[in-house]
């Protein structure tokens, strides 16, 4: 059986927190130019079926790191604009000998469908609103760094919740290690029954983020407008911006993070995003790390720690 | 030729009639039933011990698929999955390609069901209530009504403008044929692939909110109430939609509602991880849901029970969930889906279960047949079902050309034995040879 990094709903404590101390320790070997773990025989797909610049360039970096060999899948280009199934396009890669894959896809599950006829791991890189495991343990290592422990923190979650696979898969990687998980938003951006998920929900930003220790700030899609969930962007930032105003309900010691691409002057001003308290591009450079090491997890069968396999 | 069909337990619901005796089938008609027929001389007999002899099943919601989506079924297939759900009158739906909006189109399901590789069950079409479902124009009804059609509906794409439904169901009045309404608001449901709760949250799915479904029910019950159309609201899946219906049952208006045994049988739980198995339209619900429509079949709103068999073919579900056709294979499960979770739950008695799964379609839609009433039907129907059969659901051995049902695997408590619709038209192999005798 393969192992698949399909979604932090899928995990135990136990399992993130070996992602998260891999992640630990691939970033100070990278750091220090220390050895690591070879995995020069494996070879991934990456299959983006939806634009992504930024989480595609993080996964390949890892697999450089990790001397793995990444064969890059372009989803205009490919069969599947012929009219070939997903299921045909990943039984394809499978007996041309991929050895894994990582996946983005716009629907949620489409990752699941894939590991079910692809012989060896699926990692996750975003289905539909689902999930977005990686982006939650990169955010979590961000946070363990600042902050040193997960456990008893409020992290507030703001936007636009009910379109974000990272608000749910942060929700449970957060939840599950301790910390406390608040969505804040307008009631037409949260599921209407969010029962199933572990977060509490507020529809007033200062409530809402109220003596927060992070707030994770989602970025807001401008077709909510034409849909009628919003009534403008301006409405929206009146309120729910996290600013240097806003801050000031959070704790004096508050990490502002966001999954990114941002809008700036729209859920964020430069203030919150730039400040000493932003934590936005520690979030890029952890994503490499935990890239790394949920790759490594996948391919390596048992929950082995690094010192034990590299030369 | 004399068929004794010996010793079961008759369930009559048009006679109310439930007791212990035989029927005596001569040729293709029934001739008599009670203690006297056993003194007959027969070529046949099966024993019955211990088995349900009733009226034959009828499905009010069936899709046979045929013209356009053979692939998935087709009228031979479908009727002889019929046969063996124990069925022997099924209704078809005119979502077809092209959907059944002219005469021609019906007589070409009427001819292909009376063909000799069909599974001898009677087809009784369903015409599409606009030209080409799309909402605008009415079908020609009259036309569609004298070629045999015994309601009118445009199925998965109901029509949203109020005005068009009204005019429908005055024109439908006129005609005395009743409409039968899937009932959908779609501006609330586009793009929607499940129930909207905790778990499509959860999932990260767009949802289907129960007031999408009941919204259109009012509507449509009101504008029943208004102009005296017959209304049939097709598989019902929220509280809410049992309540309106009981609303307008009580306001008088002419209306009644079907049940399928998915939304019975499983909440939107039983998604999963995104199995496709599991969607269908209207979304499977929740608990809640269940224990109310389960209180509606009791207490009569839900007047029927429906399969809604939807084939597909397995390339067609085996894609990310939100892509997924809505449906599956049913005919052949229902009976067991029905008996188990209903009857031997003590939801519905025997004679109530066959008059959910017979006598009441057959009355709703004014079919000939649900009854062993003399010359209630053209020929004998009857369906035996032995309650206490355990048995698994194995898909591969179905008739249906979909293999794509949930109930898969799963354990059942009653199962359809025999199907005579003038001739036997199926035995199942779990009857057993000792119970069936010659001369």
């Amino acid at each position: 059986m393969a192992k698949h990094l399909l979604g932090i709903r899928h995990l135990n404590k136990d399992q993130i927190e070996h992602l998260l101390s891999l992640a630990a320790d691939f970033k100070l070997r990278v750091i220090e130019d220390k050895p690591v773990p070879k995995l020069n025989k494996q070879v991934v797909g990456m299959l983006f079926f939806e634009n992504s610049t930024r989480t595609r360039v993080s996964f390949e970096m890892a697999a450089h790191y990790l001397s793995m060999k990444s064969a890059n899948f372009a989803a205009g280009n490919s069969s599947m604009s012929k009219g070939e199934t997903l299921k045909d396009t990943i039984l394809t890669l499978r007996y041309e000998r991929l050895t894994g894959l990582v996946m983005r896809h716009r629907m949620s599950g489409a990752p699941t469908l894939a590991s079910h006829h692809f012989g060896g791991p699926v990692v996750n890189a975003g289905d539909g609103q689902h999930e977005h495991p990686t982006q939650a343990l990169g955010d979590a290592l961000t946070i363990i760094e600042r902050k040193g422990d997960l456990d008893g923190l409020r992290v507030a979650i703001v936007g636009d919740v009910e379109h974000s696979r990272v608000a749910r898969s942060n929700a449970w990687l957060l939840s599950k290690m301790g910390a406390e998980v608040r969505f804040v938003g307008p009631k037409t951006l949260i599921p209407s029954l969010s029962a199933m998920l572990p977060a509490s929900v507020y529809y007033d930003l200062a409530t809402g983020i109220a003596d927060a220790d992070v707030i994770i700030t989602l970025r807001l899609q401008k077709e909510r407008m034409s849909e009628g969930m919003l009534s403008s962007v301006g409405e929206y930032a009146s309120m729910y911006q996290v600013n240097k105003d806003t801050l000031r309900y959070a704790k004096p010691d508050c990490l502002v993070m966001h999954p990114g691409p941002l809008n700036r002057g729209i859920e964020v001003d430069d203030i919150a995003a730039d400040g000493e308290r932003s934590a936005i591009n520690a979030q890029v450079e952890n994503g490499v790390f935990v890239r790394m090491a949920s790759l490594y997890w996948c391919f390596t069968n048992e929950e082995t720690h690094v010192d034990m396999v590299t030369a | 030729m004399r068929t004794l069909l010996k010793n079961g337990r008759i369930l009559d619901p048009s006679q109310e009639l439930d007791r212990v005796s035989s029927l005596l089938i001569e040729d293709d008609q029934i001739v008599g039933f009670g203690n006297d027929v056993l003194d007959a001389q027969v070529d046949e007999t099966y024993d019955c011990t211990g088995m349900w002899i009733c009226p034959g099943l009828v499905d009010p919601h069936v899709h046979l698929r045929e013209p356009g989506g053979e692939h998935k079924e087709t009228i031979v297939t479908g009727t002889q999955a019929a046969a063996a759900g124990g069925y022997t009158t099924i209704c078809c739906m005119p979502n077809t390609d092209p959907p059944l909006d002219s005469p021609a189109l019906i007589d070409f399901i009427l001819d292909r069901a009376a063909s000799p590789e069909a599974g001898g069950v009677f087809v009784a079409p369903v015409g599409a209530l606009t030209r080409g479902m799309r909402g605008e124009e009415l079908s020609d009804l009259a036309a569609l009504k004298r070629a045999g059609i015994v309601a009118a509906s445009d199925e998965q794409f109901p029509i949203q403008n109020s005005k068009i439904m009204m005019q429908a169901m005055e024109f439908c009045v006129q005609l005395d044929l009743p409409i039968m309404a899937h009932c959908e608001d779609m501006n609330l449901t586009r793009g929607g692939s499940m129930h909207e709760g905790a778990v499509s949250a959860m999932l990260g799915m767009k949802g289907i909110p129960r007031s999408a479904e009941e919204i259109a029910i009012v509507r449509n019950c009101l504008l029943s109430l208004h102009t005296g159309c017959q209304l049939h609201v097709m598989r019902v899946s929220t509280w809410g939609a049992v309540e309106m219906i009981r609303q307008a049952k009580f306001l008088g208006a002419p209306v009644t509602c079907e049940i399928c045994p998915m939304h019975f049988a499983f909440t939107d739980e039983n998604i999963g991880e995104f199995d496709t198995r599991f969607k269908i339209q209207p979304p499977l619900r929740t608990q809640v849901d269940i224990d109310l429509l389960v209180q509606g079949l009791t207490d009569g709103t839900i007047d029927c029970i429906a399969s809604d068999h939807s084939p597909h073919a397995s390339h067609e579900v085996d894609v990310p969930f939100e892509e997924a056709p809505f449906g599956s294979a049913q005919l052949e499960s229902a009976v067991g889906v029905t008996l188990t979770l209903l009857t031997h739950k003590g939801v519905l008695t025997p004679l109530e279960t066959i008059n959910k799964l017979s006598t009441k379609p057959a009355q709703i839609l004014r079919l000939d047949a649900g009854t062993f009433r003399p010359g209630g039907t053209p020929v004998a129907q009857v369906c035996v079902i032995d309650p206490d059969c355990e048995w698994t659901f194995d898909r591969h051995k179905t008739f249906s050309k979909s293999k794509n049902t949930p109930f898969d695997g799963m354990r059942m408590k009653g199962k359809t034995m025999l199907t005579f619709s003038g001739s036997e038209i199926y035995r199942d192999a779990l009857f057993g040879d000792e119970r069936y005798s010659v001369g």
